[in-house]
């Protein structure tokens, strides 16, 4: 049962999504699937007026060949991008990304826009209300300070989504309608680095679609998880080879994915751009495994993962 | 609070309801329309036991709107028999002996009748994947797979 109450909008175009965002003076969600909206809803970690359900504009169920880029609508299911041949030709780590993404019921509902807007995850975050009123509100929640660190007045909640991992090592733009109009930017400039509120999007910005230069790719992706069927990434890596140059994401370890240029020969140049990674990283007991377990994982499987892509050119 | 006006086919039959935006798929079926086949495992979109057709995608009924649903087709597993007569999906899961508790076997059959929709003979592999976003916690998934896998395979002499 959802226990807050709020209207509810299916607007037929963008500016009319905006115009009831701001309409409901901010205190609006917009809804695309639903998959990870509605439980937070019942979970009651979101509390809207409105929420305004983007599927009734088609225009951004769209995949487009423009060329040099592919443009990506945000609301293609997860599956159906999946099943997509410039995708499979064009982005291996990305289609790869897709298929482990949660479950394919799941994947037919999801869209990749919403799950690029997933909120970021802790196990002492996603909790019924009565879990978290005992334990005393986090930071996340506005509380004073962090429940999986106790004391620290930094969140370390976790952004896992799959496919984000995959399309930084793609060089993706995403693009966002707004009240103050249309603007590009590069995926990795979505994430503002706090776990808290991970993302730097305006207001009532509206993510519209997902642009990827269209340049024949090597690449793969590798995801920690307990159960194969289902599951939010406990690691999340990325490998793609563009032109010669590889670059190396990781995600579900912190509040965004992190990224690494790797040059030829891979093999060598990865252990640098791992060590590079592995400085930035403070994982905290906050997931279903340990922190220095999955930090462990992180070259175990960075390393399986080029040896494969790898494997894949010769 | 406002109600929104929801007109959408319910397993063939047309209704027009009108919901509290708030109200879910799952709830409308089970509490409105009293069709309680669709079962609340999770209420998550986790475990797949509320699992309905929508539009013929399965479709997790427990994290869906039915404000979202003007226009929709919905069919649960009360819309499969006809009459007395069982699906070939529920034979089968009969004849095989898929079914222990139960409560996860809607749910189960739904996905397999979305599968079976889109891909005629569909391999084992993407039987198991597509059945493994369904939880059966009382067993396997052996039983399950072969129950999908005998109702794939067209009767002798029809094909």
């Amino acid at each position: 049962m959802i226990s807050s109450k709020f209207y509810y909008r299916s607007p037929s175009d963008v500016q009319e999504a905006i115009s009831l965002y701001q309409e409901f003076q901010g205190k609006a969600v917009y809804l695309s699937g639903g998959t990870d909206l509605i439980p937070r809803l019942k979970l009651g970690l979101q509390r809207p007026r409105a929420v305004i359900d983007l599927k009734r504009i088609r225009t951004l169920a769209e995949i487009d060949d423009k060329g040099e880029w592919v443009r990506i609508g945000a609301l293609v299911r997860i599956f159906n991008l999946s099943q997509n041949e410039l995708v499979a030709g064009f982005f291996p780590a990305l289609k790869a990304s897709l298929q482990a993404t949660s479950c394919e019921a799941l994947q037919m509902r999801g869209t990749i826009g919403g799950n690029l807007l997933q909120d970021t995850r802790c196990l002492f975050y996603n909790q019924s209300e009565f879990w978290r009123k005992s334990k005393g509100f986090c930071l996340k929640m506005g509380g004073e300070s962090c429940n999986a660190v106790p004391g620290a007045n930094v969140c370390f909640a976790n952004y896992c989504s799959d496919n984000a991992t995959a399309l930084c090592t793609l060089a993706a733009l995403i693009e966002l309608a707004g009240p103050d109009g249309t603007r590009r930017l590069p995926l990795e400039d979505l994430y503002g680095g706090k776990a808290e509120k991970p993302f730097t999007s305006h207001e009532g910005e509206v993510l519209t679609a997902i642009l990827i230069p269209k340049k024949k790719s090597h690449g793969g992706y590798e995801k920690l998880r307990l159960r194969g069927s289902i599951d939010y990434p406990l690691l999340a890596l990325a490998f793609s080879v563009v032109d010669g140059t590889g670059k190396l994401a990781v995600g579900a370890v912190g509040a965004r994915p992190y990224v690494a240029g790797v040059t030829q020969p891979f093999h060598e140049t990865i252990e640098e751009a791992l060590d590079a990674i592995l400085r930035q990283l403070r994982l905290a007991a906050n997931a279903v495994l340990d922190p220095a377990y999955r930090k462990r994982m992180i070259p175990v499987l960075a390393r399986r993962l080029v040896k494969k892509v790898l494997g894949e050119e010769r | 609070m406002e109600r929104i006006k929801v007109a959408m086919q319910v397993n063939g039959e047309p209704s027009v309801l009108e919901v509290r935006p708030y109200e879910t798929l799952l709830e409308t079926l089970r509490d409105r329309m009293e069709l309680t086949g669709a079962k609340e495992g999770c209420g998550m979109g986790a475990c797949g036991s509320c699992t309905v057709l929508l539009d013929g995608i399965p479709t997790r009924s427990c994290i869906v709107l039915t404000a979202e649903l003007d226009g929709a087709e919905v069919v649960t597993i009360e819309g499969l028999s006809d009459g007395t007569k069982l699906h070939t999906l529920q034979q089968s899961f009969m004849e095989k002996g898929a079914v222990q508790c139960g409560f996860c076997t809607p749910g189960m059959i739904m996905t397999a009748k979305g599968l079976l929709d889109r891909s005629l003979t569909p391999t084992r592999e993407e039987i198991v994947r597509s059945i493994s976003s369904n939880l059966c916690r009382c067993t396997g998934y052996k039983k399950i797979v072969e129950a999908v896998e005998a109702a794939a395979v067209p009767p002798a002499g029809d094909a």
